[in-house]
């Protein structure tokens, strides 16, 4: 029963913020696109503007590690 | 690295002005910048040198022969086999422009034909399987000069429109006419119409009423009998794509000969108008001319030297001190070894670095390989990537960006091997299940803990290490309190992971008070030197140092999915079949591992590492220099 809660616990903790980084990089990436078409120049920005929310997942992801194997 | 720079001005009579802009041009050393006008400097009235009829004269000829090359140059196409151009002499343009007139009515020919034979080929391609296809009626009808015949295409979505068409005609032809219909396409029917041709004025009156397209044959058909049509379509349609083929060939022959000829005459014509624009850059007093700009100082006594050799002591080249407010005018030149040179095209996304500040590239050139190896980290992926980057360098050696970026993933494919051999994996476990491969250090798999201790490590050394180059680069500018809030950061960080060692249990529990303090004390310095928000900006820096935790997440990902690959193609019941999907999984699995790692390395570049030192805001160097 505990294990089950740890892994759905360990899920969870992953899952939600990788919709949460999903829904960001959504938006960051239309805007993105939209000014690629028109500053093309930008492109460095906006692939560092994507990968910003990457961060709220990686945390989940430790976390979901800390859980399984402590 | 940024090369140091220094100013220079160039002066002497100005009937040397013409020789001297043409040497500055052919040496390529100088950034021309705008001369002070109407200043007084040492006593002297500079004027701006205007623009003589003469020049702008030649100027805009000289524009109108580049535009007239240009057209011709879109005529051409682009052909491995091009010859190589010698140097032109732009002073050659118009003998070369009476040689190349020929040669551009000649292609503009070929491409009217060429256009022509297309034209002929699509409306054979468009009207042959129609006439074909009513061809035994029509030759049945042929011969009956009594009959008269019309074709029309109809849009399939309007077919009740062929119901009122076949009423109206058997209306006026009184029911004596036969149909014949077919498809054309997915949206199109052909219909015929065959009628006694007394009705032909009624019927053609009607049709032409009803606004429906009816079949037209391209000109040169048009009054031949339909089944000569047909033959003589057939043979054209043989012929054509031929003619085509030859049509190009000649264009491409064409091309070969004279592309590269005409773009070093329009390089010329640019050097040349580019050498009297910067006229508009100079000044000048009653006798001299005055040219200012920057060089770098490495090459400032060649560049001396070289005028001496030209101009004797009439053209001299002073270096001028720089003062305090153009320190942010000066342009800045980054110049690498030749290995590490393609790293810069990580610089082209960012803003040119502030002169004075440091070039990121030799890190760049470090510690993109070694993540992006670290997060493949298989032998299999790191070979396809090196080879794919070896065939694209090799592809694109012209072309400088894709080149560039080309040699970059060369390297990653081999730091992708070496880590590959680290960790023991090949294609996944495909090495272990082989019994050829085994990891040196640990599994990445199974070894989560030491593998996420390691990228945090990777974190906490990247991190310091830019603020290490940061504290250097505001000592070396002579910025002490900036110096030492970077310190102050290197000291937190190092305070906090000291605390958490002491928790964590891995240093004696008696070190948690020598801890506790030296924190604190960090910390003072640390809002002292930069502010009562710096606490915040810390915590942004500890959130940097957990975001090298992507190396090992995207890393296992890509582990995983190779053994997954591997998993699956083992369970299908054939060998072959099975190589197959497990190779077209590997393949996908290559391209995420191409895709993936690059901008997650260059993320954590960007975003954690340059964060702690780069300084944009800089003036890119362009010397004056010819195309």
């Amino acid at each position: 029963m505990e294990k089950g809660l740890v892994a759905l616990a360990a899920a969870l903790a992953i899952g939600i913020p990788a919709l949460a980084t999903a829904w960001a990089q959504g938006k960051i990436g239309s805007s993105g696109a939209g000014t690629l078409a028109e500053k093309p120049e930008l492109s460095g920005i906006v692939i560092i503007m994507i990968a910003i929310p990457e961060t709220m997942v990686l945390f989940g992801f430790v976390v979901a590690i800390l859980l399984l194997y402590t | 690295m940024i090369k140091d720079m220094c100013k220079v001005q160039i002066l002497g009579p100005k009937g040397s002005l013409d020789e001297t802009i043409k040497a500055l041009h052919a040496m390529a050393v100088v950034h021309i910048e705008t001369s002070r006008f109407g200043s007084d400097l040492d006593g002297t009235f500079f004027r701006k040198i205007p623009l003589e009829v003469g020049k702008v004269r030649e100027r805009e000829r000289l524009l109108k022969i580049k535009e007239e090359l240009g057209n011709l140059r879109m005529l051409l196409i682009e052909t491995p086999y091009s010859v190589v151009a010698e140097t032109v002499d732009v002073d050659s343009i118009e003998g070369f422009l009476s040689t190349v007139k020929p040669v551009e009515e000649r292609v503009k020919t070929l491409h009217s034909e060429k256009t022509a034979y297309m034209d002929e080929l699509s409306s054979i391609e468009r009207y042959g399987s129609v006439l074909r296809g009513f061809a035994s009626m029509v030759s049945r009808l042929g011969g009956l000069n009594s009959f008269d015949i019309v074709g029309l295409t109809i849009d399939k979505a309007q077919t009740p429109v062929l119901k009122i068409l076949e009423r109206e005609i058997g209306e006026i032809t009184s029911g004596k006419f036969e149909i014949y219909r077919k498809d054309l396409d997915e949206y199109t029917i052909a219909v015929v119409f065959a009628y006694p041709a007394t009705f032909t004025a009624s019927v053609r009156s009607l049709i032409s009423g009803e606004s429906i397209n009816e079949i037209k044959l391209p000109d040169n058909y048009g009054d031949l009998p339909l089944m000569e049509v047909i033959k003589r379509m057939a043979g054209r349609r043989d012929a054509l794509p031929g003619l085509i083929e030859d049509a190009e060939f000649e264009i491409s022959v064409i091309s070969a000969n004279w592309q590269a000829k005409i773009e070093a005459f329009i390089d010329a014509i640019d050097d040349k108008v580019e050498e009297i624009g910067v006229l508009g850059y100079c000044s000048q007093t009653k006798y001299t001319f005055v040219i200012e700009g920057w060089a770098p100082s490495e090459l400032l006594a060649p560049l001396i030297y070289e005028f001496k050799k030209l101009f004797g002591e009439k053209v001299v080249i002073r270096e001028l001190e720089i003062k305090e407010e153009e320190t942010d005018l000066i342009p800045v030149y980054v110049e690498n070894p030749r290995l590490i040179k393609p790293f810069e095209i990580f610089l082209k996304a960012l803003p040119t670095p502030r002169y004075g500040s440091v070039d990121p590239t030799p890190f760049v050139a470090l510690f993109f390989p070694t993540f992006f190896g670290l997060i493949v980290g298989d032998v299999g992926y790191g070979l396809v990537i090196l080879l794919l980057g070896l065939y694209l360098k090799k592809r694109f050696r012209r072309k400088e960006f894709f080149r560039d970026a080309a040699y970059v993933g060369t390297l990653c494919g081999a730091s992708a091997i070496i880590f590959g051999v680290v960790f023991g994996e090949l294609f996944g476990d495909l090495g272990e299940h082989l019994g050829i491969m085994h990891p040196l250090i640990f599994d990445r798999v199974k070894a989560v803990k030491p593998f996420m201790l390691l990228t945090l490590g990777i974190g906490v050394g990247h991190v310091i290490l830019g603020f290490l180059i940061g504290m250097g680069n505001h000592l070396s500018r002579g910025r002490r309190k900036e110096a030492a809030g970077k310190f102050a950061y290197i000291l937190l960080i190092i305070s906090v992971l000291f605390t958490i060692g002491v928790a964590g249990k891995y240093l004696p529990e008696g070190l948690l008070t020598p801890g506790l303090v030296f924190m604190a004390f960090s910390m003072v310095l640390l809002i002292l030197m930069e502010g009562l928000l710096a606490p915040l900006e810390f915590i942004k820096t500890i959130v940097n140092i957990v975001s090298y935790l992507r190396i090992m997440a995207v890393g296992m990902a890509s582990v995983i999915m190779g053994v997954v690959a591997n998993q699956i193609g083992g369970l299908v019941g054939s060998l072959i079949l099975g190589i197959v999907v497990a190779g077209l999984l590997h393949t996908l699995n290559i391209a995420l591992a191409i895709l993936s790692p690059s901008i997650q390395s260059m993320r954590l570049h960007y975003v954690e590492f340059f964060s702690k030192f780069y300084e944009g805001g800089g003036r890119e160097y362009k010397p004056f220099r010819k195309r």
